[in-house]
C-alpha cells in the first residue's frame, strides 16, 4: 500500500521522452526526472522500476508518436526527393539518441530501434517500389543527413540523383 | 557497503562490515522475478527517508536499516550517496532496496541484464 498515482502517465512519459531526446541516457539523472516530471521519486520507482524501465516506456512512446507517423506519411511518398525530405525533417531526435547510445549496451533498445529502422526502410521500398537494400541505402543516406544538419544542401543534391528512382 | 551478485535467478545482497549490526542483516536474497530494476541514484539520499525501525540513522553520515515511508518498507545502507543504487522489488517485504555499492554502473548493468529477457 503506498501513495496513490496522482499524475498523468502519459504525460509523465512525453516529458520523459523530451528529456532523454535533448540530453541522453546518461545525462539525465533520477533528479532531472523528479524535477521536470513533477513526480514523487517514490512514484517513479513504483510506477516505471527504474531508470531504464521510464526510458523504455518514453523510447517506445516516441517511437509510436514520432516515428509511426512518419512510416505512414512515407508510405504515400511520390518520389525519392519526397521521401527524403520527409525523413530529414522529422523529429526522430531519441531514435538517433538510442541507436547512438544505448542500443549497444541494451538489447532490447537495440531491438526496438531495429524494428523502427526497419519499418522505415520498409515504408521507402513500397512507396518508391524499389528494392530493401535501395530504399535501406535512402534512409541510411536521409538519417546521415538530419545528423550532420544537410551541409551544403546536400539533400538537393542526392534527390536529384535519386529521381529517376521514383 | 554492499556486495551485488546474480546467484541462478536469485539478487543477492551481501551487506559488509558493521553496517550489517545496524542494519540487523547480513545479506538479503531476492528472486529475480521480484526485481523490477535498478538505478544509479545519487538524489535519493536527499530525500526524506521517513520512520526508522530497525537502524541506525546519523544524518549526513550514515542510513542503515529499515525504514518506513508512505506505508512501504525501504531497506538502507548508504554513507556516500554518490554511489547510492536503487533496486524495486516487487512482492517482497521490501519495496525497495537503496544500497551503496562500488561501481553503481556496473551494479546497475549487472542487475538490469539479469533482468533483460526474463520479462
Amino acid at each position: 500500500m503506498g501513495r496513490t498515482r496522482t499524475f498523468d502517465e502519459d504525460e509523465v512519459v512525453r516529458a520523459a521522452a523530451t528529456l532523454f531526446g535533448g540530453r541522453a541516457y546518461d545525462g539525465v539523472s533520477v533528479d532531472d526526472l523528479v524535477t521536470h516530471l513533477g513526480v514523487h521519486r517514490n512514484s517513479l520507482y513504483k510506477t516505471f522500476g527504474s531508470k531504464r524501465g521510464l526510458y523504455l516506456v518514453a523510447l517506445r512512446r516516441h517511437l509510436a508518436h514520432d516515428v509511426r507517423p512518419l512510416v505512414d506519411a512515407l508510405g504515400s511518398a511520390p518520389d525519392a526527393a519526397s521521401a527524403l525530405r520527409l525523413i530529414t525533417s522529422a523529429d526522430l531526435g531519441l531514435l538517433l539518441l538510442a541507436a547512438v547510445e544505448r542500443a549497444p549496451a541494451d538489447t532490447e533498445v537495440a531491438a526496438e530501434v531495429a524494428a523502427a529502422l526497419d519499418a522505415v526502410d520498409q515504408a521507402v521500398a513500397d512507396a518508391l517500389g524499389v528494392p530493401a537494400d535501395l530504399a535501406a541505402a535512402l534512409t541510411s543516406a536521409a538519417l546521415g543527413i538530419l545528423l550532420r544538419g544537410n551541409p551544403h544542401g546536400v539533400g538537393t543534391a542526392l534527390a536529384h540523383r535519386l529521381d529517376p528512382l521514383g | 557497503m554492499a556486495l551485488v551478485h546474480i546467484e541462478g535467478d536469485d539478487l543477492v545482497v551481501v551487506i559488509e562490515g558493521l553496517d550489517k549490526l545496524w542494519a540487523l542483516k547480513s545479506s538479503l536474497t531476492i528472486p529475480l522475478g521480484n526485481v523490477r530494476g535498478a538505478t544509479a541514484d545519487p538524489g535519493i539520499a536527499a530525500e526524506p527517508k521517513g520512520i526508522r525501525a530497525p537502524g541506525a540513522h546519523v544524518p549526513g553520515v550514515l542510513t542503515v536499516g529499515t525504514f518506513h515511508l508512505d506505508g512501504e518498507k525501504v531497506f538502507w545502507d548508504v554513507k556516500d550517496p554518490s554511489k547510492a543504487v536503487v533496486v524495486e522489488l516487487a512482492d517482497e517485504h521490501y519495496a525497495r532496496l537503496v544500497i551503496q555499492v562500488d561501481d553503481p554502473r556496473a551494479t546497475v548493468a549487472l542487475v538490469e541484464n539479469a533482468l533483460i529477457g526474463k520479462g
